[in-house]
């Protein structure tokens, strides 16, 4: 199977009529590498799937597929599969047909085929199965043939347009690592759509997370989670207390922040922000509920802040808290079940503190939108 | 409330009762006097068990060329409409979205565009096309085939693309996609993946189309020329005297249509059965268990039921002889007339004088005909006037060359009936419309 | 977008060979079939009856002459409006119209519950009889009614055996066979777009509406017939311009003094041999339709795509 071959794709603006579906996009993936395209439905990230496919040209800019200019090229002469978010099987062909359609329209013979089908029916787990329709195979049985089928056209790059949405969680899981497993085997590019952040930062080795059209941030998953480019990759990837307020001082890295109810906090200004934000403007601070713990020292610090608890949740491996800080201020603090946690009561005040480098100062921008 | 229930329940009963009965009855009828010897078609009031009346039909040489061209003409319009009708369907999908609607109302319009304005149209279109080119009036533009099968296709078109539509409601079109993005050209995913989706779709458009080319009158009446259809040649008798070989045609015609139709059913319940079971159709269509499959197919039995009667009503007919049961009724008619020609002379009079005025037989039956003139038609060859009628050959029109010989089949026992032919009396009814 | 954006794309989605085909095929249909015929017999309508060689020569100018005739009759006729042939019209629009209402009373309860029982091998049973009939040749059809009707049929034999009546009624004068079978001929289009409809209405509606304690007529007043309204109205559509066209069954079961206005139109092509003639009174027909139904359409605010559904 051939390797990897690098995508790119260069200032790329895809207009429908008047609207923007994408905006100046400038992306850069790897040989090899397991992409994912992070972001809200209707960002744009299946245009640029469908742009990189051939399905639709850009109104501007260039996609390269292995260094080479794709425009004009229509989607059965580029080196790519898709597999689609309804999978797309089809209905009327037996499963191994479905596998080796790539193979049929290129006129190679049924037995050639057949025995084609076989090697990838027992690659996919699914041995014996290959005489039967699509409608007679579970959902994971169906997503497993559908791999099968875009590898058996032997892409260059494999194109993946939110292929677990379907499967209940147990599934989905199971999936996310069978398909890095895939991947890790096959070594060629794949580009990932989804908007579970947990499917993106599991599987990828970079991911791209957009919103509206415009890429904010590519990033391995790490970077993503834990050092945002923008306020909506900090509040779309996973969740977060945002705290508004001015810039005091800046010390290095770290920048003192006077929220307008909290008082002033002490945090780490994110990579990106680096060098743009001056004293004395407007920011945003974005702590992780998990980042917060309950204090044993209740005195003021600039990592420090009180709050009365609402109410609590118990989800398992953790206690969500929902706290109200001064002047109304909601915040979430996410505690480790580790056996000796003492629930807490409604109305308890309560003093949290956090680590000040786990916290991120931002210029001010969009948050998610919930 | 429970005799509200009741009441409402037998007003639903006897609502279908009428309903089907109006929808049916006139078919019952019609096929019963396709049995029943008078030469006027009538159910009421039974004279004799006959099957004269197929013979009658498979003799009638307009009849079977009007079939002939109808055929013709349908294999046509199924051609060309379902081209056309799935043409237009597609392009439906993708035409611009403020050309749709005017692009509809035009495709859809030959519907309510009353048959005979087509084929009027048709014709003084093609003519005009002709006297342009300066064609003779005897060239292809001017042929009633040519022109019968245009003229058809046109709204027939618009039901096949109907079908074609709705089909194409349920196409998923990432199919295609998926398929492009697999490597083939556009032939191929139309080839391998929309046309193969769309099959049941061609094949019950053609088979609509074909019906309704098949029966069509009123813009075939206009544009037939010098091949007449089955539905004109149909048209023209019914018109200008009826018989009841038209009845034992339609009673043919009645009988393919719900055997076909139980067969569709049969064909579909299979499927839905293998389907239910989750298991592959072939499973289901290779294990033929009778018993089990009979329980749950009610159209299955009425089927055999069907062909068991159609097979002994066949050999009853071979071995059954109405004639004597017609001297029978003629000999009682004979007296009942002579009564009445006595009770009023005048009416006698006006008899005779018709028997005169009528001459010879128009209501088409060969019957009346000596018995050495059968001899001139040659898919019975040796047959008599009476009896062994109901060949089967004559039913499929495959014009068997050896029929069988019956011991019935007199020559002098024809004559003897044609001196009393019940329609040398009947002959004031069907004049009297 | 431009037109060669527009037809690049076509070309791109559907390849060279089958763009071309399918655009072929569809302007073969809709140029050559559709639009060219209906406006080549407008055009013909307004020209002079001559005979071939005359055609296209000096003579052949355009002319009111066959509409006047359909309104105002031959030139020195005695009447100063052409009384027959426009009492013939008004009377083939008005039975259209009532075989239409006849139709839709008829049909409704049984579209309504067929729509409602899902499924169900009975519902099976009930439209395989009602296709049925529809497979069996329009003239054939016609036959039968007349078989039942005529002066010797059926009802005539039995009830004279019955001793009910002495001497036939003759059905065929009274239109009693015509209405019949034109009722008859058009009751699976009528039946059909409702039944589709119905079919897709939510049965919780109707059972909310009777929770409610509206009684059985109310629901179908304001719940069953508005949502049933543009298969109702396609129906109609379909039963009032067919009927209003027939010419099978007027030919076949009309007594001698009812003319079809078809029939009309018929002998003008074929015993009149005037074809513009002929041409004009189909033009006439058609519009008259067309103004009636798309009036109606309007009034019952359905639009043109929810025919044929």
């Amino acid at each position: 199977m051939s390797k990897g071959v690098d995508v790119n794709l260069e200032n790329v603006w895809i207009k429908f009529g008047d609207f923007v579906a994408v905006r100046d996009a400038n992306v850069d993936i790897k040989g090899g590498e397991f992409f994912s395209f992070l972001g809200p439905s209707g960002c744009g990230k299946t245009t640029i799937l469908r742009a990189v496919s051939g399905f639709l040209e850009p109104s501007d800019g260039t996609v390269r597929i292995g260094g080479k200019d794709m425009a004009g090229i229509g989607p059965n002469k580029r080196p790519t599969a898709l597999i689609f978010q309804n999978l797309a099987l089809f209905p009327l062909m037996k499963v191994w047909e479905n596998i080796t359609f790539s193979l049929e329209v290129k006129g190679v013979s049924k037995a050639d085929r057949r025995k084609r089908a076989d090697e990838l029916l027992d690659m996919i787990a699914l041995p014996d199965q290959g005489d039967k329709l699509p409608s007679e195979l579970s959902g994971g049985q169906k997503q497993r043939v559908a791999i099968a089928r875009a590898l058996c056209a032997e892409p260059d790059v494999l194109l993946l347009d939110e292929p677990l949405s379907a499967l209940d969680l147990k599934l989905r899981q199971h999936m996310r690592t069978e398909l890095r497993e895939i991947q890790q085997r096959v070594g060629i590019t794949f580009i990932y759509i989804t908007h579970d952040q947990g499917e993106a930062l599991t599987m990828s080795d970079n991911v791209a997370v957009m919103r509206a059209g415009v890429v904010d941030q590519i990033a391995n998953g790490h970077s993503i989670y834990n050092d945002p480019a923008t306020p909506f990759v900090a509040s779309f990837v996973g969740e977060n207390n945002v705290f508004r307020g001015k810039i005091k001082s800046i010390e290095g890295e770290m920048a003192l922040i006077n929220t307008n109810r909290s008082g002033e906090l002490l945090a780490r200004i994110a990579t990106a922000a680096r060098g743009k934000l001056k004293v004395g403007d407007p920011a945003m601070m974005f702590i992780r509920p998990e980042a917060c713990n309950i204090a044993a020292d209740t005195a003021p610090a600039p990592n420090r802040l009180t709050a009365m608890v609402k109410h609590e949740e118990f989800e398992g491996q953790i206690y969500n808290v929902f706290l109200e800080g001064a002047e109304g201020k909601e915040i979430k603090m996410s505690l480790v079940n580790i056996g000796q946690h003492r629930q807490s009561a409604e109305g308890d005040n309560l003093t949290l503190e956090y680590v000040p480098d786990q916290a991120v100062v931002l210029p001010v921008g969009e948050l998610a939108s919930e | 409330m429970k005799a509200e229930n009741f009441l409402l329940k037998f007003i639903l009963i006897a609502y279908l009762v009428v309903f089907f009965g109006y929808l049916l009855g006139p078919l019952i009828v019609m096929s019963i006097t396709a049995f029943n010897s008078p030469a006027f078609p009538k159910m009421a009031p039974w004279e004799c068990l006959t099957f004269e009346w197929f013979d009658v039909l498979a003799r009638d040489q307009r009849i079977l060329s009007g079939i002939q061209n109808s055929v013709i003409v349908g294999i046509g319009t199924v051609f060309l409409s379902v081209i056309m009708g799935l043409a237009g369907a597609l392009v439906l999908t993708q035409i611009w979205p403020k050309l749709r609607a005017t692009y509809y109302t035009i495709v859809i319009a030959p519907i309510l565009i009353p048959g005979v304005v087509l084929g009027i149209s048709t014709l003084v279109f093609w003519d005009r096309i002709n006297i342009m080119l300066g064609f003779s009036s005897g060239s292809f533009l001017h042929n009633g085939i040519f022109l019968t099968i245009l003229g058809q296709s046109t709204f027939i078109a618009s039901y096949c693309m109907l079908v074609f539509i709705a089909r194409l409601q349920r196409f998923d079109t990432g199919l295609t996609e998926a398929a492009l993005d697999l490597g083939a050209t556009n032939v191929q995913a139309f080839r391998k993946i929309l046309l193969p989706f769309m099959k049941p779709a061609i094949g019950s458009a053609a088979v609509l189309a074909f019906l309704a080319s098949f029966e069509n009158y009123n813009t075939t009446t206009f544009t037939f020329g010098k091949f007449p259809t089955l539905t004109i040649e149909l048209a023209q008798k019914v018109r200008y005297g009826i018989n009841p070989s038209i009845s034992s045609l339609a009673f043919i015609i009645i009988v393919l249509t719900v055997v076909g139709a139980l067969v569709h059913e049969i064909y579909r319940r299979r499927q839905q059965l293998a389907l239910a079971n989750g298991a592959p159709v072939a499973a289901v269509t290779g294990g033929f268990q009778l018993p089990k499959f009979f329980r749950g197919n009610p159209a299955a039995v009425i089927l055999v039921l069907m062909a068991l009667g159609g097979f002994s009503t066949i050999w009853f007919a071979q071995v059954y002889n109405p004639t004597e049961c017609k001297v029978d009724v003629r000999e009682q008619k004979r007296l009942i007339q002579g009564e009445r020609i006595k009770a009023i002379r005048q009416k006698q009079l006006e008899q005779q004088q018709q028997k005169l005025l009528k001459g010879p037989d128009v209501f088409g039956g060969s019957k009346t005909q000596p018995p050495a003139a059968a001899g001139d038609v040659p898919q019975s060859p040796g047959k008599g006037a009476f009896g062994n009628v109901f060949d089967p050959g004559n039913l499929d029109k495959t014009a068997p060359q050896a029929t069988p010989e019956k011991p019935v089949q007199s020559p002098g026992k024809g004559a003897f009936g044609n001196v009393f032919d019940p329609k040398n009396l009947d002959k004031a009814s069907p004049q009297g419309n | 977008m431009t037109v060669t954006r527009i037809m690049s794309n076509y070309f791109n989605r559907n390849g060279f060979g089958l763009g071309i085909f399918l655009l072929v095929a569809v302007v073969f249909w809709v140029v050559i079939l559709i639009v060219l015929p209906q406006i080549s017999m407008l055009d013909f309508s307004f020209r002079h009856h001559l005979p071939p060689p005359e055609m296209g020569g000096p003579k052949d100018t355009y002319t009111l002459e066959h509409y006047k005739y359909l309104v105002l009759g031959a030139p020195g006729a005695d009447t100063s409006y052409n009384v027959v042939d426009l009492t013939v019209f008004a009377r083939t629009l008005l039975a259209a119209f009532f075989v239409t209402i006849l139709d839709l009373i008829l049909c409704y309860p049984l579209a309504y519950y067929l729509g409602q029982s899902r499924g169900g091998g009975m519902t099976r049973i009930l439209v395989l009889l009602l296709i049925i009939p529809y497979w069996i040749n329009e003239i054939l059809r016609a036959f039968a009614f007349r078989i039942i009707f005529g002066d010797s049929g059926v009802i005539n034999e039995v009830m004279l055996a019955m001793g009910l009546i002495s001497d036939p009624i003759d059905f065929i004068r009274a239109n009693v066979a015509l209405y019949a079978g034109l009722g008859y001929a058009y009751i699976l289009l009528m039946i059909f777009p409702i039944y589709n409809v119905i079919e897709s209405l939510d049965r919780n509606q109707i059972e909310a509406a009777r929770d409610m304690g509206a009684p059985w007529w109310r629901i179908h007043w304001r719940v069953v017939i508005p949502y049933a309204k543009p298969g109702i109205s396609s129906g109609c559509t379909m039963v009032f311009m067919l009927s209003a066209g027939a010419l099978a069954a007027p030919q076949i079961l009309g007594g001698p003094s009812s003319l079809w206005f078809t029939q009309i139109i018929y002998q003008w092509f074929n015993t009149g041999g005037n074809w513009p003639r002929g041409a004009a009174f189909a033009i006439v027909l058609l519009v008259t339709c067309i103004v009636i139904v798309l009036s109606l359409m309007r009034l019952f605010k359905v639009r043109i795509g929810d025919i044929g559904k």
